[in-house]
């Protein structure tokens, strides 16, 4: 809009209040935009900050500034042993996806042949379209007591009885996590990697680097914007998981999402909140960690 | 490429030999428990699993007549709408001053705009939590988790329609303007048009993210049932076979959507083109402009 209103200015001057209108007019489609991310998003996000340094007083909660939301969340040896679960399981499951999509979108992008890469994307990307809880739930049918894994190993005669190790444990939530995430890695790894030329691996190997020297020293660091969008993109929702770990995980499994649910439902909203914010407080912190390979704009293609 | 092919060494084929058969794997990966599911869901045992005692539709029968079922697919479907429109017109609106005019701190509000999809469900969840039932004091309702979806799904319209707008040519709205077109006409004429194909395909992706968002839902809606939170209550209680058969359902409903967004651009654009190439035959070119 504001285009046009250049454009008629090279012909004849305009009148200040209908150069006004124009400027304002480009402005107002954001005006729903600002009650929705502001009313919705950042003033809910605001409260719950103050939350978390307010205490209750006779089930109210009082504007008394104080820590000792904090205080209380790591006087509990549970909460804290899962805190640090819970970053571990991240920092496995994050480690394992990109490790087994790597190769994956490396095979995509340099032996699949052209015409083939279009259909093999779009299966990728299905799981990642279905239902969020169904593919959680399609894993009980795999590890359950009567699930495949079970029916395999009595198949085969390695046990008599099924075993319950399968479910309910951490391991069980970090797999079905790389499961849920794996897409994701894998299509933003495949989205660098395609776009590197070939040619100067080849020149590494003809100089005489052995072919995964060549990867490391090559390839590696020219997607590294790449791994590291990958890397936020599969930690993040994963801090905040709360449907895996409460169907696959059970009580052993555990994590801080669950955590902040038990508060929010016993109404102790103070501590919730006080649990939410750790939770916002390690994303920051990888954020800022990774601050120098991300830039914004790029999501808007300019 | 087919020079590459040509001095292949042994190592390069043992490389491309061992890669194909990780491929194969993943995808078996990506698509065992799917398939599991859905195979499960037209298997006689009742328990939902293992083993396979024979064939039937049973499952569907009971899924399709149970009435909590219903009502969640109804609430479903009404929420989804609202969001959908809500999202649609709040992200189209927004991406036009997002990518073209000089909107103050723009970088930050771009940060803020996608903030949404990049934080937690959970922590949107449970800030509006706290906004409805302590700050506003209101009660929980279907309409409170249409604003709490609202949140999530709009983002993505928004980065869909400011991407369609970035490669948008501004002189053909200048050309417009230039042969009389008003504001109206020319965000009538060329402008929508233009950008339908990343409209649509938002409005699709925030239909889908609505029927199956899980958690946002689960704090904001109250007493009502979505359909994932009924899966959800009936799956605490281990796997049963009424809900694979809803579940199959729902993949391939998701599954049909996924494939209308891909399609319905084109064909849009081949029934455009229709009618357009009909309407030239009968009228002249200058009802065009006008």
């Amino acid at each position: 809009m504001s285009a046009a209103a250049t454009a008629v200015e090279l012909t004849a001057p305009v009148p200040r209040h209908r150069r006004f209108a124009g400027a304002a007019a480009s402005y107002a489609g954001f005006l729903p935009a600002i009650v929705l991310f502001g009313g919705f998003f950042l003033v809910p996000l605001a409260i719950i900050v103050c939350y978390s340094f307010w205490e209750v007083v006779n089930y109210d909660v009082v504007h008394h500034w104080t820590l000792g939301n904090y205080d209380y969340f790591f006087s509990v040896s549970t909460y804290v042993t899962t805190m640090w679960a819970t970053l571990w399981v991240a920092v496995v499951a994050t480690a394992i996806t990109i490790a087994l999509a790597f190769p994956f979108a490396y095979w995509l992008s340099r032996y699949v042949p052209q015409r083939l890469r279009p259909l093999l994307l779009v299966l990728v990307v299905v799981p990642f379209w279905t239902s969020y809880l169904l593919r959680v739930y399609s894993w009980l049918t795999i590890l359950g007591e009567k699930g495949l894994l079970n029916r395999f190993l009595q198949w085969t005669g390695i046990t008599d009885h099924p075993i319950g190790l399968f479910l309910y444990d951490r391991p069980a939530v970090i797999l079905v996590l790389i499961y849920l995430y794996f897409p994701f890695a894998a299509l933003t790894l495949y989205a660098s990697i395609e776009r590197f030329d070939w040619d100067q691996l080849r020149a590494a190997m003809d100089l005489g680097a052995p072919p995964l020297t060549a990867l490391r020293k090559v390839l590696i660091p020219q997607i590294r914007p790449g791994i590291v969008t990958a890397v936020i993109f599969v930690f993040i929702p994963v801090l905040g998981e709360y449907l895996t770990p409460q169907i696959i995980g059970g009580l052993n499994g555990i994590m801080i999402g669950n955590l902040v649910v038990n508060f929010f439902q016993a109404a102790e909203y103070t501590r919730g909140a006080a649990v939410s914010l750790l939770i916002a407080a390690f994303i920051i912190l990888l954020l800022f960690i990774f601050r120098r390979s991300l830039s914004a704009p790029e999501a808007y293609g300019g | 490429m087919a020079a590459e092919h040509a001095v292949i060494s042994t190592r390069g084929r043992i490389a491309r030999g061992s890669l194909g058969v990780y491929g194969a794997l993943i995808y078996l990966f990506l698509f065992a428990p799917i398939v599991l599911l859905v195979l499960f869901s037209f298997n006689a045992n009742r328990y939902g699993t293992f083993p396979i005692t024979g064939w039937t539709l049973e499952w569907y029968r009971a899924a399709i007549s149970d009435y909590q079922i219903h009502d969640a697919l109804s609430t479903t479907l009404r929420i989804a709408f609202e969001v959908t429109i809500i999202s649609t017109v709040v992200g189209t609106a927004a991406a036009f001053p997002l990518v073209r005019s000089r909107l103050p701190f723009r970088n930050g509000i771009r940060i803020v705009v996608v903030l949404p999809i990049m934080i937690p469900g959970l922590l949107i969840g449970v800030s509006l939590l706290v906004l409805f039932t302590q700050t506003l004091h209101q009660e929980l309702s279907t309409q409170t988790a249409v604003i709490g979806q609202a949140v999530y799904t709009t983002p993505f319209v928004i980065l869909l329609v400011a991407a369609r707008l970035q490669g948008f040519d501004r002189r053909l709205e200048s050309a417009a303007s230039d042969l009389g077109a008003n504001t109206f006409n020319r965000l009538r004429l060329v402008v929508v048009p233009l950008l339908l194909p990343a409209i649509i395909a938002g409005a699709l992706f925030a239909f889908t993210l609505s029927l199956d968002e899980f958690i946002i839902t689960y704090f904001l809606i109250g007493g009502h049932n979505t359909l994932p939170i009924y899966i959800y209550t009936q799956v605490k209680f281990g796997i049963t076979p009424e809900v694979n058969a809803l579940a199959a359902m729902l993949l391939g409903a998701s599954l049909a959507i996924l494939a209308l967004a891909f399609a319905l651009p084109q064909v849009i654009r081949a029934v455009r083109r229709g009618l357009r190439h009909a309407r030239g035959r009968e009228t002249t070119l200058a009802e065009g402009v006008a």
